[in-house]
């Protein structure tokens, strides 16, 4: 049995971290770096970078983030938002992202999935899919951060993505995103049985048992959290000199308030919990051999 | 451009001739403060416009300048002194808030009922047409928040010919549920005896006069009128109404506001919750969520970016493209004007968003809306026609193109 990686994700926005529910009502939880570092000491298999406007604006702004990180962070990392050109990827990686993460320059050219594959390897290439459920049970996908409709089938479009060469799927479900109730379920099983690649699923932790139950029933490869861990880690971070007030709504941090739809975890409670349950998980290496 | 400079364009309904946009948010001087709906007539007479300063900035944007100076614990404590002035023990209401289960209301009654201790009932003027998710989140306001509710479901063929005629006369799809949202509470708060009415958000905060802030306590001009012959509705007359339409003063009392003498018998007091209280629409959502099972739309509304905003009204839509043709301001120059003055968004940031999203046509639930209305497209386009205004808008290779965007 392969170890199930859990990937916690940071959405970015400016120069902030920043979380909504359904991907709206973006609250600011701190900087970035902050909890790069933090998930990368506490045992996080991989971390991803999503630039939260990047598509919706047309423009790509984490360079300076990922350099500041990739230095000292020695896990894979992937990047997403806003690349649509095989240079676009091409400084991702070289500002130190390890993967990158495609969504609507894809939708729009797949074929642009093969030319990247092409150029830098389909261990490099994660295609992102962002569902909204509809009424007959189908699946759509959304492109510019849950904001564009495409008529495109999601399960469909992960089987011809997988074709195209993407090596690894990212599986989002809008309608459950930020919400704490759970996995979709049924999405991110639909998608796991169509294709051979690995499925990352994402959007819906609230507890500990929805992480086993999509990896269990949702047949997931890997897990990808936010809310459940953010908000956890926003309690144990030092809390940042700078005001915060450039943009962003910042009125959570100012308030030290808490959010109450999700439950708190940190990456050690998450892995225990999935070990006590007969998986296997990746546990950080001892430091002294990572320093040297 | 060239033609504005030589020639005078005409503006319609008092609209200030020269746009002008705030330096701050995306806003301009084109976006109307509200008037009385029952004194609104196709020439918007007596209306007034968002006023810039000699910085170029606007009052909306001035007044989010002095809500972050502001002595929010100053204010709170004038709220529970307020609040002690009216809360009752023995079983009764002591306030009424009007809403319709969006993120608003919701945050407004039940902080009053379940943090400052009253006894709030809520009231609603349904939308003309609920959406699903409207629907679903003003069940779960009064189910999963805890609130008792009086509804008023006004008759459906009056109903509609009223929205109709505020399309045609006024273009203004939403005239006859602003007319509820605003008559409706007070008149209730008459019926029950509860002589205290909270609204949530402030309308000051969106650019109605900085004057209109100075005080809680809402003008009475807004929900009574002495004079029957002065009210219109539709931008028609009561005795038009009557005449013309067949309606009888039955059929339209549910439209009008409350008694001038009852009111004068039984004072009451209206108070936006967003004077005592830091409003912040976002963290509104956050605590609908979490209080009320207040749900977003997955996905966006059309015409901007945002998801939960006002989506309880399948008329929403229609009604901000016709703020986008009257006025040549969209819902994302709305939403996102709000957003950039709590420092949310970025200006640029809204710039983008409202050349991307402002204007784009409702087709989600246009023809469900206008084959309620019984009103076939074609005459909904031409009308659009003829209420734009000839100095924002002209014609560009057979396109209606405004002449003035904001940057």
């Amino acid at each position: 049995m392969t170890s199930i990686r859990i990937i916690p994700r940071l959405d970015i926005k400016g120069p902030n971290v920043v979380k909504g529910i359904h991907m709206e009502g973006l609250r600011v939880l701190g900087k970035p770096e902050d909890f790069a570092h933090y998930y990368y000491e506490s045992g996080a298999d991989e971390l991803i970078y999503m630039d939260a406007v990047a598509s919706l604006y047309g423009r790509n702004s984490l360079l300076d983030v990922i350099e500041k990180t990739s230095r000292d962070i020695f896990i894979p990392l992937t990047v997403g938002g806003g690349l649509r050109t095989l240079d676009d990827i091409r400084t991702v990686l070289r500002a130190g992202a390890d993967k990158v993460s495609i969504n609507t320059a894809a939708i729009r050219h797949p074929e642009f999935i093969s030319e990247a594959a092409k150029a830098f390897g389909s261990s490099t290439i994660v295609v992102s899919i962002e569902a909204i459920r509809k009424p007959n049970g189908r699946y759509e996908a959304y492109i510019d951060y849950g904001r564009e409709s495409t008529g495109v089938d999601a399960v469909e479009w992960a089987v011809r993505a997988a074709q195209l060469g993407a090596g690894e799927l990212i599986v989002t479900s809008i309608d459950r995103e930020g919400t704490g109730k759970g996995f979709d379920l049924e999405l991110t099983r639909k998608i796991s049985d169509s294709v051979s690649i690995p499925v990352i699923a994402s959007g819906g932790a609230g507890k500990l048992s929805d992480i086993l139950s999509v990896i269990t029933q949702g047949r997931a490869d890997a897990v990808s959290i936010a809310s459940l861990l953010h908000y956890d880690a926003v309690q144990r971070l030092e809390p940042r000199r700078d005001d915060f007030s450039e943009e962003g709504n910042i009125e959570f941090l100012k308030h030290k308030m808490v959010f109450l739809k999700s439950g708190v975890a940190s990456l050690p409670d998450i892995k225990e919990y999935l070990t006590s349950h007969g998986l296997e998980c990746r546990y950080p290496e001892k430091k002294s051999a990572r320093d040297l | 451009m060239p033609e504005t400079s030589k020639e005078k364009l005409k503006a319609l309904y008092g609209l200030p001739e020269q746009v002008i946009f705030c330096k701050r948010c995306v806003m301009s001087n084109q976006r109307p403060a509200s008037i009385p709906e029952f004194k609104h007539l196709p020439d918007r007479r007596g209306a007034t416009y968002l006023h810039m300063d000699e910085e170029g900035v606007c009052d909306a944007c001035r007044y989010a300048e002095k809500k972050e100076k502001m002595d929010w614990k100053k204010r709170e404590q004038e709220l529970l002194k307020l609040l002690d002035r009216f809360r009752l023990n023995d079983g009764s209401y002591d306030c009424i808030v009007p809403g319709s289960g969006g993120k608003d209301s919701a945050y407004a009654v039940h902080l009053l009922k379940y943090k400052y201790g009253m006894h709030p009932l809520t009231v609603t003027w349904p939308p003309t047409l609920y959406t699903d998710y409207g629907w679903k989140n003003f069940r779960n306001w009064i189910e999963v928040g805890g609130f008792d509710n009086v509804t008023f479901k006004p008759n459906g063929r009056v109903h509609r010919l009223l929205t109709k005629l505020s399309i045609e006369n006024l273009l203004h799809p939403f005239q006859t549920f602003i007319l509820g949202q605003k008559n409706f509470a007070p008149k209730i708060a008459l019926q029950y005896k509860i002589p205290l009415i909270f609204y949530g958000e402030n309308e000051a905060e969106y650019g109605n006069p900085i004057a209109d802030n100075q005080k809680s306590l809402r003008d009475k001009s807004y929900y009574s009128t002495g004079n029957l012959n002065e009210i219109f509705l539709g931008g028609v007359s009561i005795p038009e109404l009557i005449e013309k339409h067949q309606l009888s003063s039955n059929d339209l009392k549910a439209y009008l506001p409350a008694e001038h003498q009852e009111l004068e018998a039984f004072p009451i007091e209206v108070h936006y919750l967003g004077y005592y209280l830091k409003w912040t629409p976002q963290e509104a959502y956050y605590y609908a969520v979490e209080h009320t099972g207040f749900e977003a739309r997955p996905f966006r509304s059309e015409g901007t970016y945002s998801k939960y905003n006002s989506i309880d009204d399948k008329i929403d839509d229609l009604h901000y493209y016709t703020t986008y043709i009257k006025f040549g301001l969209g819902r994302a120059s709305y939403d996102a004007s709000q957003e950039i003055r709590n420092s949310h968004l970025t200006r640029e940031e809204g710039v983008a968003l409202v050349q991307r999203f402002d204007g784009e046509f409702p087709k989600r639930y246009f023809q469900e809306v206008i084959d309620y209305l019984e009103i076939k497209p074609d005459e909904f386009f031409q009308l659009c026609d003829r209420f734009r205004s000839p100095h924002l808008w002209h014609k560009e290779n057979g396109r209606w193109e405004l002449r003035h965007k904001v940057s």
